[in-house]
């Protein structure tokens, strides 16, 4: 079993992921933007339109204005997870040096590490609090269980799963993993010379679980990390207006 | 026909067969209607982006909910946009994803049936198309988009609303919604022409029809000539006022567009041809839209993508709204507010404020020609639908229910203002709030924006 989870599985999961995503983004360039359907208030130029969709990513404003219940959770969800994902990136590369390397004058190696820990810790269990939040309001929220399918809560446990088991190996102490044995392990699989898990079933089970998250993304709603860029390329964009003024007439706009 | 079914669905009066054969369609029998449908939705999954990507990208958080009128009316899960565009997402997701395919029910996909297809015609015809979902939507998906999609199909199979395609057999025969014929216009222009004299100490405004060599083809909304005179005669008062060598036309005497309701094929492109008929013949230098919000949005945002005839980008297209306001904000217009003196607020028409970018040309208008104006809130492109929108403006009790409860944010609203009078710029939104005021048991009156306009204008003759 960890052979296949640590050594085969992954090259499948990633051929998936990266096949499945670019083959949706394919199905979706295929159909023509008809007609214009931009939403107004217009932005003026391109670079306020870009700007528009950036605002909206950074926090979340739509959903800020028109459902703040919904805001306290979708948030700090998001927020946390880029942290958690960065944090894996560069924190497993790195051996915990990111903050170090970013600033060597401000941020010695010890308190990078130290950094890199304490936010790992805080943000995964912001984290797992905001899925629990999301997951009590899909529950209990009529509106919101009226339109949800099985797959919506399933998406939701998977994801505790994926976190609560982060956090275990974050908080307890025999089951943690280091920086290196993490870094070992996934240059194994980078370089195709795929090596052993490391020897701890919370990271297997850890592992394999984001695996699934990966297998599944191209083909649900996760794709919604693209698509809202899709969407918004289509309904926030500049317009150029046709100048008012009568041709003819005896009173004319004169600014 | 019932407009109740069995399974208590709330539906509007539907048109009969006869009538979808003299608009070129063959109702199609119900033992092929979902092998139709499913044939028509994988057309328009290889044709259409936006439906794409809203069919694929929702995460069901459930903000548009108590962000769409006709949930808040209604509290029916069907009318949540998400839960509307479900009633497609379903069959999208078991014919066309792998997902679906496999997992049916577990993913949410399901079969399409012939069921199904009469929630189609109940609930994307309570939708009013006005993109407040799109609004407020984290990432901008448009249910209005799918609602089209969905009045397509249902046009194709020959399911549609008595109103819609009685009307649009109206537009084949007369390029307007009223059906008015060449001497019926004329004959009430006279008749408006008169009235302004009576009221307004004798001035005499003109109203031509089909005048050549006009530089400007004022496009008015039929329904003014019978339900809205006010307008019409303020857009007649605003073009005498500043001289301009203008007209209407016979043709297409049409500011709205319900092909853009029902048909976005065939009808609606058949007043799109007929404008740049008109152009032709005409001479016409520029078109000056009237008020009406889905019309304008037809005309603003589609006449691009569908007319056939070459030039159509050149000829430069403003809604008189846009005019005034230009005219107001130059200091060219001689205009006395307290004529305008009651307490007023303003419903902003969805596609106005959320498609076309007619917003603040409003208000520049209302502070010019009334005297107490109050905003309500929300407003701008925040504001929610008259709940008549796309023409939900169906007389059977059912769905007259239906607007009642559809409104019901907007009595709210306006409720809260403490407003006496109520100007809603739009001819569907004029429709609706006529009866929805006094339903709501609101003590006020609506006017359109250009009716106040010609109220305020300060002729030298008067």
């Amino acid at each position: 079993m960890e052979q296949f989870v640590g050594q085969i599985m992954p090259y499948f999961t990633v051929a998936i992921f990266l096949g499945g995503v670019t083959w949706r983004l394919w199905r979706w360039m295929i159909p023509r933007i008809m007609h214009n359907i931009t939403l107004s208030p217009f932005p003026g130029t391109w670079t306020a339109a870009v700007t528009w969709w950036v605002w909206q990513i950074a926090i979340f404003w739509n959903i800020l204005k028109f459902d703040r219940a919904l805001w306290i959770g979708a948030f700090p969800f998001h927020a946390a997870l880029i942290a958690i994902i960065a944090g894996h990136a560069m924190g497993i590369y790195t051996l915990g040096l990111q903050f170090h390397m970013i600033a060597p004058l401000l941020v010695s190696a010890d308190l990078s590490v130290w950094l890199s820990d304490l936010l790992g810790t805080t943000m995964g269990l912001v984290f797992l609090v905001a899925v629990l939040y999301l997951l009590y309001r899909r529950f209990t929220v009529e509106k919101v269980r009226a339109i949800s399918s099985t797959s919506d809560f399933l998406h939701l446990f998977l994801l505790l799963t994926i976190a609560g088991l982060g956090n275990y190996m974050r908080l307890v102490p025999d089951a943690h993993t280091t920086y290196l044995e993490a870094r070992t392990f996934m240059a194994g699989l980078f370089t195709f010379n795929p090596v052993a898990l490391p020897q701890n079933a919370f990271f297997m089970w850890h592992f394999f679980f984001v695996q699934c998250l990966m297998i599944i993304f191209p083909f649900s709603k996760l794709m919604h990390v693209f698509g809202f860029f899709w969407m918004r390329w289509m309904v926030n964009r500049p317009f150029k207006e046709w100048a008012p003024g009568m041709p003819g007439a005896k009173v004319q706009v004169t600014k | 026909m019932s407009t109740e079914t069995a399974k208590g669905l709330r539906q509007p009066k539907r048109a009969n067969e006869k009538l979808f054969r003299t608009l070129g369609i063959e109702p199609v029998p119900d033992e092929k209607k979902v092998e139709e449908a499913i044939r028509h939705l994988d057309d328009f999954r290889n044709k259409l982006r936006s439906f794409v990507v809203t069919m694929e990208n929702c995460v069901k958080c459930g903000l548009c909910a108590d962000n769409c009128h006709t949930y808040l009316g209604t509290k029916d899960p069907n009318n949540i946009p998400a839960g509307r565009a479900d009633l497609i997402r379903k069959a999208y997701k078991r014919y066309f994803t792998p997902q679906g395919k496999l997992f049916g029910p577990l993913v949410g996909a399901e079969e399409l049936t012939l069921e199904t297809l009469e929630k189609w015609y109940s609930y994307f015809y309570q939708c009013s198309e006005c993109r407040r979902c799109s609004h407020t939507c984290p990432f901008g998906l448009d249910t209005a988009e799918i609602t089209m999609v969905g009045r397509q199909i249902l046009f194709w199979l020959g399911i549609g609303p008595q109103l819609h395609t009685a009307t649009a057999g109206a537009i084949l025969k007369t390029g307007n919604h009223m059906g008015l014929t060449k001497a019926g216009i004329i004959d009430t222009l006279e008749f408006l022409a008169e009235e302004i004299e009576e009221d307004r100490n004798g001035l005499k405004v003109e109203f031509p029809t089909d005048k050549p060599d006009s530089d400007i083809l004022y496009i008015p909304s039929s329904v003014d000539f019978m339900l809205n005179p006010n307008t019409l005669k303020g857009a007649g008062m605003f073009f005498k006022w500043v001289g301009a060598n203008w007209t209407m036309s016979s043709r297409i005497t049409e500011a709205g567009n319900f092909g853009y309701l029902m048909d976005q094929t065939r009808i609606q492109r058949e007043m799109v041809t007929r404008l740049y008929e008109e152009c032709t013949t005409l001479g016409i230098k520029k078109i000056v839209w009237g008020e009406c919000g889905h019309g304008w949005r037809a005309a603003k945002m589609y006449v691009a993508s569908y007319s056939d005839l070459p030039g159509v980008a050149k000829i430069p297209m403003t809604h008189i709204h846009d005019e005034v306001a230009a005219l107001i904000e130059s200091g060219q217009l001689d205009l006395d507010p307290t004529r305008n003196s009651q307490k007023i607020t303003l419903h902003d028409p969805c596609n106005y404020v959320r498609a076309c970018g007619l917003c603040d040309q409003m208000r520049v208008i209302m502070r010019a020609v009334t005297s107490d104006f109050v905003e309500m809130t929300p407003n701008r492109e925040r504001n929610f639908c008259c709940g008549g929108g796309s023409g939900v403006l169906f007389d059977d009790p059912a769905m007259y229910e239906y607007r009642i409860l559809a409104s019901n944010k907007k009595a709210e609203q306006v409720r809260e203002t403490e407003a006496e009078v109520l100007c809603a710029p739009c001819s569907i939104c004029k429709a609706q709030l006529y009866p929805m005021v006094k339903e709501h048991k609101l003590p006020v009156e609506v006017v359109g924006l250009i009716d106040l306009v010609g109220h305020a204008l300060v002729f030298p003759e008067e």
